[in-house]
């Protein structure tokens, strides 16, 4: 089980916090695999750019590769959205705003 | 795949810059409590306490929380337990039989307070981040507004 660490969240927010890797993210996920070459052939991007991009998505835990001859194919990895799934549920930003109402007011009593 | 008791908690850490005694005061004075979680009814730092929170209702349910205090150590840890929801509901209103715990620790810059929110039972359907199937993908969708949001909010 992945927990909700805030590092995590963060990584993955940034991963995806960009329209075009973003972009990028979602037709990985949506092709079981997918090289960088395949990506960039249906995008208007350079394949250097596409490139950096796979590389956050992979440092995020968002994406993983699988070379084989001298293709690398990547694909979604679902467990790293986990993190974000947990996050955006009800109480993850329930919780968020709580913390810091309870901010303000330890400033307030405690200044 | 999917357990029906798989669980998932929500894990807050964040440091505050005041020391401990005054973190657990705003943990567990109901007039506190009141000012930045929720007003409580009838909360005792206690162990077998039972205390409310008051809601939104969502269908068949009243938006009562229930609660009872499982665990106090004195400027340490304090744990209840977090009762609420309907079978009917789905989303807000769902369900919960979750725990909620507080653990303080000092630190330099002041107390370390963890929040581990557990318990919570994870719907199939949500669970479908797991595979690749539809509802992933609708997950994919909500996170174009939900981080727009929070990157304009946090990433600066």
């Amino acid at each position: 089980m992945h927990m909700t660490q805030p590092e995590t969240i963060t990584t993955v927010m940034r991963a995806l916090a960009d329209p075009t890797r973003r972009a990028v993210f979602e037709r990985i996920a949506n092709a079981d695999e997918i090289t960088v070459a395949e990506l960039t052939r249906t995008s208007n991007v350079t394949q250097g750019a596409i490139s950096q991009h796979v590389k956050t998505l992979k440092q995020a835990g968002l994406v993983s590769e699988r070379p084989e001859g001298r293709n690398v194919y990547y694909r979604a990895q679902p467990a790293g959205l986990e993190p974000l799934a947990d996050w955006m549920s009800h109480y993850g930003v329930f919780w968020r705003e709580r913390f810091a109402d309870l901010r303000d007011l330890l400033k307030e009593i405690d200044p | 795949m999917t357990d029906p008791a798989d669980t998932s908690s929500i894990v807050l850490d964040e440091v505050f810059p005041h020391r401990r005694e005054i973190v657990w005061k705003a943990l567990t004075s109901g007039a506190l409590i009141g000012r930045w979680l929720m007003e409580p009814k009838g909360f005792e730092a206690v162990v077998g306490n039972r205390f409310t929170f008051q809601t939104k209702p969502a269908g068949e349910w009243d938006g009562t929380i229930r609660c009872e205090v499982l665990e106090v150590v004195e400027g340490q840890r304090l744990s209840y337990a977090w009762r609420g929801g309907h079978e009917s509901n789905q989303g807000y209103g769902s369900k919960l039989e979750t725990i909620v715990t507080f653990t303080l620790a000092e630190t330099e810059a002041g107390t370390r307070l963890r929040l581990v929110h557990s318990g919570f039972v994870l719907p199939k359907n949500d669970a479908a981040y797991r595979n690749m199937s539809e509802g992933w993908k609708k997950v994919v969708e909500r996170l174009d507004t939900v981080v727009a949001e929070e990157a304009s909010q946090t990433l600066h």
